[in-house]
């Protein structure tokens, strides 16, 4: 079943390489080495590897079902399933996009309360900062990727900050090379999983392409530059911080931050901080999209109304999470849908999507 | 016939009684004179009439000539704008407008309007407001039709299109829409046209008007359409296929459809060679970014984050702070304000006062402050240069608008330091981003982007680069000129 967007709203293909990349580059960049690190220590950055390759095999999956539908999620859950069983699984995937976009805010404001100001209330943060993502989701899809683009390219200066720590590294940490078992690699495998999600966002957006076909190239492309951006951090977080130290460091990439120097300016991490509300704009503002999105396609009503149903109970939902450990299970939870969603809900659909366009043709 | 008589001696006294209406007027003139060989009426407004044009080519022949019939005086008299009409609408709007009526009996029902308008503007001068050192010196005036000439005359094709309007239910001002057919795109065309074409208004006193009632977002601070006083950079980018719109009585040309680094690239860049034309952009970047980030940077750093601040900077600082009383997004805001007061005192007083205000507001009343301990002189500094740094930008209106940003973001660096400055830079991105100039997009050719009208962004690199047309104006012909010339290669001593 084919989704059809007015000509007027469609955007290049090569964008792709902008939404992609800006959707997996999200708070979890602040400290995902720790979590990988647990488990496979100085060998963290093969998991990294490892994980890149295995996204790259979602990515074809997801561009094959697509392709072979011209639509999106709901029209691929209504050929496999059927309307009332594909509408059901199409709800849980919304209330999935939902949780992502109130985990990436909710985080980032932990961050902002750590960091920053210990006595800020969620809500007013969570509130302003909705303010600007209705604005701009209401702009459209072509407003929403402009964000992805400038929450790439504006905050891109931030890359070569993180070549301060090198003074300081030791490259001894990397040795000894492949001494994790594959039973430790698989599970920091899991977790570093984590940090590639947002990707899966294309079985909403897809329709939006310019000839989405051609956009395959750019995706991957996209998700190439994430898994480089990953491999840069993780190593040089690697040599920077002892096996030891990288345990018990929760935000790596932020502390890293702090030996930053200028003559005019210490505490980088003030800064680099500040700059990360605009790298998570992106996130923010694509997962609320998709969920408006499809909300607007299951129920038939306005974008406008679903949106503003969806910012609302994000800003009465956010403030329930007050302790660290609230915010880690609302993280390990959102995160644990999402790796099963894309290494075993995505294959089975691919195998099932394939038989039932087979079934149908026939029929 | 009698009812044919009736409807003629209706019709004989209706023009009969729009003479005697408009008499009322002091600057009407009705003359009479029974002494030529055929005796005539010609009446018209004294106020609106060449009289040289009456004096030397239509009296003088008037007083000679034995025509008796209207249409026969059409062909003799040496002028060419001359209409034998009955139509009292037309009679009524060309004597409005500069024509005068000519007639042979008073009460006749059909007359002869001569065009004879009298052309009063002000003499092409030297731009003010976008001066340039290099470059040509001529800048718009009042007078439409001198102005349609300063752009016609540079560009001397059959291509260049001119549609006029009548805007305005009391001022009936024309309005010239202008574009070279084949280069300007189609779509902007139409657009243009309709938007212009649709105004619905009392009174056009300014180009300005315009600008503000076929402006894609009229809620926003940012103007969607470059105002030039410069004819040359109207010609300039009609040749890229922008349209401009011209109006009666405004020496300001609009154009559009336009991006928002073009309000931050002057005339002269093109005069200069490319290096120091690119130089000269970053420069006005920088500045532009300085003067609206610098005191909220300021009121962030010293109400949250003075670990940010090593310790030899922060001494400095600190005791130039030290005495005074307000905190710092108070004072940011008063010495904020105190500049604004300055200026707009300095743009509303005649510019001889003006300079004194200048001196007395700025030197006295700024030394002062500070050795009263009400601000502290670094703040000072980086106020009067943020206000310094907002006038490098050459559209007027753009430096208007950047002035105006400054202080939301003022009020969330207040708010949440650091996190509130990027919050509101979040505003001012997706603002920027849904922005549109006649339906396209204001931020390229950062987003969408578009590598090949970079080359004439943030940089202006050499013409020979920059073989095509923008792609942001979509014109169906694309290549400016033949860059195969210019690519030829060449080897060591060749």
């Amino acid at each position: 079943m084919k989704v059809s967007v007015k000509e007027q709203f469609l955007i290049s293909p090569y964008l792709a390489f902008f939404v992609v990349h800006s959707m997996q580059i999200g708070v979890g960049v602040l400290g995902f080495q720790r979590y990988v690190a647990i488990y496979t220590e100085q060998d963290s950055w093969i998991t990294v590897l490892v994980g890149g390759a295995a996204v790259h095999l979602v990515i074809w999956m997801m561009y094959k079902m697509l392709n072979k539908e011209q639509g999106d999620i709901l029209s691929i859950h209504e050929t496999t399933f059927g309307k009332w069983i594909g509408g059901i699984f199409t709800f849980f995937f919304m209330i999935y996009l939902m949780a992502m976009g109130i985990t990436v805010l909710r985080t980032f404001i932990e961050v902002l309360q750590v960091w920053m100001f210990p006595l800020m209330k969620t809500w007013t943060f969570t509130l302003v900062y909705l303010i600007a993502v209705y604005y701009i989701i209401a702009g459209g899809f072509r407003s929403v990727v402009g964000v992805c683009f400038l929450g790439v390219v504006v905050p891109f200066y931030l890359i070569f900050t993180f070549l301060a720590p090198l003074e300081f590294a030791n490259l001894r940490n990397l040795l000894p090379v492949f001494d994790h078992s594959i039973k430790e690699i698989a599970l920091s495998f899991k977790t570093m999983t984590l940090s590639y999600l947002g990707f899966e966002l294309l079985l909403v957006y897809y329709p939006f392409f310019k000839k989405p076909e051609t956009s395959q190239k750019w995706f991957h492309y996209g998700h190439l530059f994430t898994v480089f951006l990953y491999l840069y951090l993780m190593l040089i977080t690697l040599v920077y911080y002892t096996p030891d130290h990288l345990k018990r460091t929760i935000w790596a990439t932020l502390a890293m931050w702090k030996i930053i120097r200028f003559p005019f300016v210490e505490r980088f991490e003030y800064i680099g901080i500040a700059s990360w509300a605009v790298v998570i704009l992106p996130n923010v503002c694509l997962a609320f999209w998709a969920a408006s999105r499809m909300a607007k396609r299951l129920f038939n009503v306005t974008q406008k109304k679903a949106l503003i149903v969806v910012l609302v109970i994000t800003v009465i939902v956010n403030p329930l999470f007050k302790e660290r450990t609230e915010i880690d299970l609302l993280n390990s939870i959102v995160s644990q849908v999402g790796l099963y969603f894309i290494y075993g809900y995505i294959p089975l659909l691919f195998f099932l999507h394939y038989l039932m366009s087979k079934v149908r043709k026939k029929v | 016939m009698s009812w044919f008589k009736k409807e003629s001696k209706k019709e004989d006294h209706s023009l009969f009684k729009v003479i005697q209406h408009f008499k009322k007027s002091g600057d009407f003139i009705d003359f009479h004179n029974p002494q030529s060989p055929v005796p005539y009426w010609i009446s018209y407004f004294g106020s609106l009439i060449d009289v040289e044009i009456l004096h030397r080519d239509i009296l003088p022949f008037l007083n000679k000539s034995s025509i008796k019939k209207l249409d026969e005086l059409k062909a003799a008299l040496p002028i060419e704008n001359v209409t034998v009409t009955s139509d009292l609408e037309v009679i009524q709007k060309m004597m409005l407008t500069g024509s005068l009526l000519i007639r042979f009996t008073e009460k006749d029902s059909h007359g002869v309007l001569v065009k004879a308008e009298m052309n009063k503007a002000r003499e092409v001068t030297i731009p003010e407001e976008e001066f340039s050192v290099v470059g040509p010196k001529e800048s718009f005036v009042e007078s439409l039709t001198t102005n349609l000439n300063l752009v016609r005359k540079r560009l001397p094709i059959p291509q260049l299109e001119i549609r006029e309007f009548l805007i305005g239910t009391l001022s009936q001002t024309r309005v010239a829409v202008i574009y070279i057919a084949g280069i300007a795109n189609e779509e902007n065309i139409n657009t243009a046209l309709q938007r212009v074409g649709d105004i619905q208004f009392h009174q056009i006193l300014d180009s300005s008007y315009i600008a503000q009632l076929i402006s894609d977002n009229d809620n926003s601070p940012f103007p969607q359409l470059i105002d030039t006083e410069r004819p040359d950079r109207a010609v300039g980018v009609l040749a890229e296929g922008s349209i401009i719109i011209l109006v009666d009585g405004s020496p300001h040309a609009l154009i559009g459809p336009t991006t928002l680094v073009k309000f931050f690239s002057a005339l002269e860049d093109y005069f200069l060679n490319w290096q120091l034309a690119s130089v000269l952009r970053i420069i006005r970047l920088f500045a532009v970014s300085f003067s609206i980030l610098v005191s909220p940077v300021y009121v962030a750093v010293l109400n949250y984050h003075y670990e940010l601040i090593p310790k030899d900077l922060m001494a400095t600082l600190v005791s130039s702070r030290s005495l005074i009383p307000l905190p710092p997004f108070l004072e940011a805001l008063v010495l904020e304000l105190a500049i604004e007061l300055l200026r707009e005192a300095g743009a509303r007083l005649p510019t001889k006062v003006g300079q004194t205000i200048g001196i007395v507001g700025g030197i006295v009343i700024g030394t002062a402050s500070v050795e009263a301990g009400l601000t502290s002189n670094i703040l000072l500094i980086i106020v009067a240069l943020a206000a310094l740094a907002s006038f490098t930008t050459p559209v007027y209106k753009m430096s208007n608008a950047i002035r105006l940003i400054r202080f939301p973001f003022l009020i969330f660096a207040e708010l949440w330091g650091l996190v509130g400055i990027a919050i509101a830079f979040t505003f001012l991105m997706g603002h920027l981003l849904r922005l549109t100039s006649f339906g396209r997009p204001y931020l390229e050719p950062i987003y969408p982007p578009r590598f090949e009208d970079l080359k004439d962004a943030f940089l202006r690199l050499p013409f020979k680069m920059q073989p095509k047309r923008p792609i942001e104006l979509q014109s169906p012909d694309t290549i400016k000129f033949s860059g195969k010339a210019a690519k030829q290669k060449k080897d060591i001593d060749e």
